[in-house]
C-alpha cells in the first residue's frame, strides 16, 4: 500500500477509534441506574440523602459530565482505566485477569469453528444438490439454530453428569497444578464449552464457504482448468478454493476483533471466568470503569481487525494490490 | 496477584480426587461450595457477603443484631453505664491471623475507621443510629463508648453488627482508599482466606488457634458459579459438597427423593414487598395506602407464586422473626373494606370502564416496576395487578434491568415497585428508625406525618431496650395500619447438601446454613446462641 493511502487509512481508523471512544463514556452514562445502588443494594436505605451525595463524590460521579469526559480522555491516554467500583480493583488487572482465558475459549472455537465452516461449505459445493450437501446443510445449519446455552446443558449432562469424562464448570481445578498436569487440566475443561461454542457457530462460516465456492466452480478459470485436464481435486482446491476463501478470510478476521468480547451464555453456563460474563455483571451493575475499560478493549480489538483485515488483504488478492485498484 | 500459599506442584492423584466422587468421610478436610457472586477479595467496604466475610472477621458480640440476646465473643463483657454509654471489655489472649495481638485499640480504631471510610452499610450504626461520638481506651482491654442520645441498643445491635478490623493493617489505608484496598483479609474468624481468583474463587484454612475452638473443616473451597442450573449440575455430579444458594422451588422434588443430596429448609429475614412512592399523589393519602394493602391478597401470591413454600405476608412489616418485631402487627386482605375505603375518599367509578377515578377525575392509573431478571417477582407483579384490578385500581407491570430498579430508590421515578428486602433492612431495630430518616419508608418535609415524627421523637429519648421496644411495636403498628411498604410473603429457604461429606449445617437467624457456626463444633455455636435449627 502506498504511504499516502496507508497514512489515509490509518487517519480513519484514528477518527473511528475516537468517535468509538467517545460513544463509550456516554453510553454507559445514559443508561438509568446508577453504581450506589449496586454498591449498597436494599442497604441504600441506610444512608442519610448527604451520605449518598458523598458516596457518589467519591466515584467521582457528581462531577459535571465535561469534567468526567476529560478525566476520561486524560486517563485513556495513560492507560489508567480507573477503578472497578464493584471489586475495588484496578479495571485493568480486572480485565487482564479474564482476557487470556477468554482468547483461549473463543480463540480455539474460533479456528475450529472455520476449519469445519471451511472443509464442509467445500464439500457441500463440491457434491452441490448430493445428499451429502443436503446432509451437512441440514445437520451444521440445525446445529446453529439450536440456542447455545442448550447445546452447552446437553454436553454438560451427558460428558459430564453422566458419563464423567468433563468437569462441569470452571477453566481450572480448585487446586494449584503445575507443569503438565495444569496443562491438562487447563484442556480438560476447555473442550466443552469449546465444543459448544463451535456447534453454535460453524453455520455461518459453513454458509459462505459454501456460496464463495459455488461460485468459483462457476467462473470461467475453473471450466478452463477442468478443460486442460487438470484432476477434480486440484480443480476444487487449487483453483475453486484459494480464490473462495477471500471472503471467508475477511469473515475470519473481523471475526477476530470479537475475540475479546467473550462469550457470554456459554461463559455463563460453563461458568467460565471469560470476559463476557464480566461485562454482563459489569452492566448489571453499572460499574461504569469496568465497563469503559471492557469496551475500550473491544472497540480496540474490533477496529484492529479491521486494519489487519484491511492490510493483509492485498496480500492475498493481486487484484486489490494493482495500481488503480483503489475502488 | 491476590495469592498467597497455595499447593505447588500437586500432581494427578490430586486431579483425581479433585473430579472424583465429591463425597468424603464424616469428618470433613475440604468441603467445595459453590458460591453464587464474587465478591473481590472480602474487603468489606468495597462489596460484601456477610457470611462469607464473617468466616474472616468477628464481631464484639455474636451471632448478629437477629437474635435476642446476642452473647460476648470478642468482648469478655459488655456494660451499660449511663444511658449514653457502655464498657467493652475485650478478650485477652486473642491473635489476628497473622500473629499480631488483638486489643481494645483495634476496636477504637474500626469506630473510627468506619467514618472515615467511603459510607456503607455499616456507617449509620455509629454515625446516626445510634451516634456514637467518642470512643475512650481504658485500660489495654477495656473501651468506653460514649452516644450523643441514649443508645440501649449499642450492644444488642451495633456491637453484634460490626466486624473488627486489625489496626495495624488498616491504619495504613487512607479512608478515601479503603474501597480499592487489594489484600487479602485479616481478621480474628475461625477461617483465614489464603485465595481468591476469578477462575478458582476463595480458598479458606482453618484458623487452628480460633479462641472459640477449632474449626471442624480443614479447607473450605469455594468456586464462583454464578448460573442457578450450573450451580446445582456440579453439585449432582459431586464436584460440590454444598451450594450457598437457594433451591429453585422447581428442583425441589428431585434433591428431596436424592439419596446423596440433602435438604435444609430455613427461614429466611426477608421478604418481597411492594413499595409506594408515598411522594405521588394518592400515595401520600393514609387511608388510600390502606385500601390498597387491604386489596392484596397475600395468600394467593404465595400459592401461585412460590408454590406454597413459605408464609403469606399478612404479619406485616418488618419481619415477624425478628425478636423486635410487634407480634400484633397485620397487613389483612380485605377486599370489601378496601372497596368501602376507595368509596369513603371519593374514588368511584364514575365513567364505568371498571377504574375508579379521584374526586378530580384522574382515573387510579399506576405503575409497578420490577426487575424483568427475577421471574418470580414479575409473576408477582402480574397477580397483584389483578388483585387490584378488581378493586378499581388499574396497575400496568413495567421490567426493568436490576441497575434501573436499583435507581428508583435516589430518582424516586415510580408508583409502586416490587422487590426483595433482606435482614439488616427487615430485622434489625434501628434499621426502621434509619428508614424512616433516609426516605426508604418515609421521609417528606413537605407532607406531615406527626404521629410517627412523635414516636420517633419519643423513641431517641427512651433510655432503655425495653422502653424502645414498647414504641417501637407502637410505630410498627402505625406503620402497617397505612404502610408504604406492602408485605407479600415471608419465603422459605432449601439449601442442598450431600450429607456424606459434612454433616455440621445449622441455621442461623439471616445467615442460612452457609456461615461459620457451620463449620464450628455445635457447642461453639450454642454459645453464641447462633443455632435454631441443626439439620
Amino acid at each position: 500500500m502506498p504511504p499516502g493511502r496507508l497514512g489515509n487509512r490509518i487517519g480513519q481508523y484514528v477518527l473511528v477509534l475516537w468517535v468509538a471512544l467517545t460513544l463509550n463514556f456516554l453510553l454507559t452514562r445514559v443508561a438509568p441506574g446508577d453504581p450506589i445502588n449496586y454498591l449498597l443494594g436494599d442497604e441504600v436505605n441506610a444512608l442519610t440523602p448527604e451520605q449518598r451525595e458523598q458516596v457518589l463524590s467519591q466515584y467521582g460521579l457528581d462531577e459535571p459530565l465535561l469534567v468526567q469526559y476529560g478525566m476520561y480522555w486524560v486517563n485513556v491516554a495513560r492507560f489508567e482505566l480507573g477503578t472497578s467500583v464493584r471489586f475495588g480493583q484496578p479495571v485493568a488487572d480486572v480485565l487482564i485477569d479474564r482476557l487470556p482465558w477468554t482468547l483461549l475459549l473463543v480463540g480455539c472455537a474460533t479456528v475450529l469453528s472455520t476449519f469445519i465452516g471451511i472443509t464442509a461449505g467445500t464439500i457441500a459445493a463440491w457434491k452441490r444438490g448430493s445428499a451429502r450437501d443436503t446432509g451437512l446443510m441440514v445437520g451444521i445449519l440445525s446445529l446453529e439454530a439450536m440456542p447455545g446455552f442448550w447445546i452447552g446443558m446437553i454436553l454438560i449432562s451427558v460428558f459430564s453428569v453422566t458419563l464423567g469424562l468433563f468437569p462441569t464448570y470452571g477453566a481450572v481445578s480448585l487446586v494449584s497444578l503445575d507443569g503438565l498436569a495444569h496443562v491438562w487440566d487447563v484442556a480438560r475443561h476447555l473442550v466443552l464449552p469449546v465444543i459448544a461454542i463451535t456447534l453454535a457457530t460453524s453455520g455461518s462460516v459453513f454458509l459462505l464457504s459454501r456460496a464463495s465456492m459455488l461460485t468459483t466452480l462457476g467462473e470461467d478459470y475453473t471450466t478452463m482448468a477442468e478443460a486442460k485436464g487438470v484432476s477434480e481435486r486440484g480443480v476444487v482446491f487449487r483453483h475453486a478454493l484459494r480464490n473462495a476463501l477471500l471472503p471467508v478470510y475477511t469473515n475470519f478476521t473481523l471475526s477476530l476483533g470479537t475475540l475479546v468480547s467473550g462469550a457470554v451464555v456459554i461463559e455463563t453456563v460453563f461458568a467460565y471466568p471469560g470476559l463476557g460474563r464480566l461485562i454482563y455483571e459489569g452492566v448489571l451493575a453499572r460499574d461504569y470503569p469496568l465497563l469503559q475499560g471492557a469496551f475500550l478493549l473491544v472497540t480496540v480489538g474490533v477496529i484492529s481487525a479491521n486494519l489487519l483485515a484491511d492490510l493483509t488483504y492485498p496480500l492475498l488478492d493481486p487484484r486489490v494490490r494493482r495500481p488503480g485498484a483503489n475502488r | 496477584m491476590l495469592r498467597s500459599g497455595g499447593l505447588l506442584g500437586v500432581g494427578v492423584a490430586l486431579l483425581i480426587f479433585a473430579f472424583g466422587c465429591g463425597g468424603g468421610s464424616g469428618e470433613a478436610d475440604r468441603l467445595t461450595i459453590a458460591v453464587p457472586q464474587d465478591v473481590g477479595p472480602l474487603n468489606i467496604f468495597a462489596q460484601h457477603e456477610e457470611p462469607l466475610t464473617e468466616l474472616v472477621y468477628d464481631k464484639l458480640l455474636a451471632p448478629s443484631p437477629y437474635v435476642e440476646e446476642p452473647r460476648p465473643w470478642l468482648a469478655e463483657s459488655v456494660e451499660r453505664i449511663d444511658p449514653e454509654t457502655w464498657e467493652v471489655t475485650v478478650r485477652d489472649g486473642i491473635t489476628w491471623h497473622d500473629g499480631e495481638p488483638f486489643a481494645a485499640g483495634d476496636v477504637k480504631f474500626t469506630f473510627e475507621y468506619f467514618l472515615e471510610a467511603p459510607t456503607g452499610r455499616w456507617t449509620h450504626h455509629i454515625s446516626e443510629v445510634p451516634h456514637v461520638e467518642e470512643v475512650e481506651i481504658v485500660d489495654e482491654n477495656t473501651l468506653r463508648l460514649s452516644c450523643a442520645y441514649p443508645c440501649p441498643e449499642l450492644g444488642p445491635v451495633t456491637l453484634a453488627d460490626l466486624p473488627i478490623l486489625p489496626q495495624h493493617i488498616w491504619e495504613d489505608v487512607p479512608g478515601d482508599r479503603a474501597a480499592t484496598y487489594n489484600e487479602l483479609p485479616v481478621g480474628t474468624g475461625p477461617y483465614r482466606l489464603v485465595e481468591y481468583s476469578a477462575e478458582r474463587g476463595y480458598r479458606f484454612e482453618a484458623n487452628e488457634d480460633y479462641f472459640a475452638g477449632r474449626p471442624l473443616v480443614d479447607e473450605l473451597v469455594m468456586p464462583i458459579i454464578e448460573d442457578t442450573a450450573a450451580t446445582f449440575t456440579a453439585l449432582r455430579s459431586g464436584e460440590l459438597d454444598a451450594a450457598a444458594r437457594n433451591v429453585p422451588p422447581e428442583l425441589v422434588p428431585e434433591f428431596e427423593s436424592s439419596r446423596a443430596i440433602a435438604l435444609a429448609e430455613t427461614a429466611p429475614l426477608q421478604f418481597d414487598e411492594i413499595r409506594i412512592n408515598y411522594e405521588r399523589e394518592p400515595f401520600d393519602i393514609p387511608e388510600f395506602r390502606q385500601a390498597f394493602s387491604l386489596a392484596v391478597d397475600r395468600r394467593e401470591l404465595l400459592d401461585t407464586v412460590l408454590l406454597g413454600q413459605g408464609r403469606p405476608g399478612t404479619q406485616g412489616y418488618p419481619h415477624p422473626d425478628s425478636p423486635w418485631t410487634s407480634p400484633d402487627n397485620r397487613q389483612p386482605y380485605d377486599p370489601e373494606r378496601a372497596r368501602q375505603i376507595l368509596d369513603g375518599l371519593g374514588f368511584v367509578d364514575r365513567d364505568g370502564d371498571g377504574v375508579r377515578e379521584t374526586p378530580d377525575g384522574n382515573p387510579l392509573e399506576f405503575t409497578i416496576k420490577v426487575a424483568g431478571t427475577e421471574p418470580s417477582q414479575v409473576r408477582a407483579a402480574e397477580l397483584v395487578v389483578k388483585q387490584l384490578g378488581e378493586a378499581g385500581i388499574s396497575m400496568t407491570v413495567q421490567t426493568l434491568d436490576p441497575g434501573a430498579m436499583g435507581e428508583l430508590f435516589t430518582s424516586r421515578d415510580f408508583d409502586t415497585s416490587l422487590g426483595t428486602i433482606t435482614a439488616h433492612g427487615v430485622a434489625d431495630p434501628t434499621q426502621f428508625i434509619m428508614s424512616h430518616r433516609s426516605g426508604y419508608l418515609w421521609n417528606l418535609p413537605e407532607v406531615p406525618y406527626p404521629e410517627m415524627e412523635a414516636l420517633i421523637e419519643e423513641w431517641m429519648q427512651a433510655t432503655t431496650v425495653e422502653e424502645r421496644t414498647r414504641i417501637s411495636f407502637e410505630m410498627q403498628e402505625l406503620f402497617n395500619s397505612q404502610p408504604t411498604s406492602i408485605v407479600l410473603y415471608y419465603p422459605e429457604e432449601r439449601w442442598a447438601y450431600r450429607p456424606d461429606a459434612h454433616d455440621g449445617w445449622v441455621e442461623s437467624p439471616g445467615y442460612g446454613i452457609v456461615h461459620k457456626w457451620s463449620f464450628l463444633p455445635e457447642e461453639v455455636g450454642n454459645e453464641a446462641n447462633a443455632i435454631t435449627e441443626r439439620f
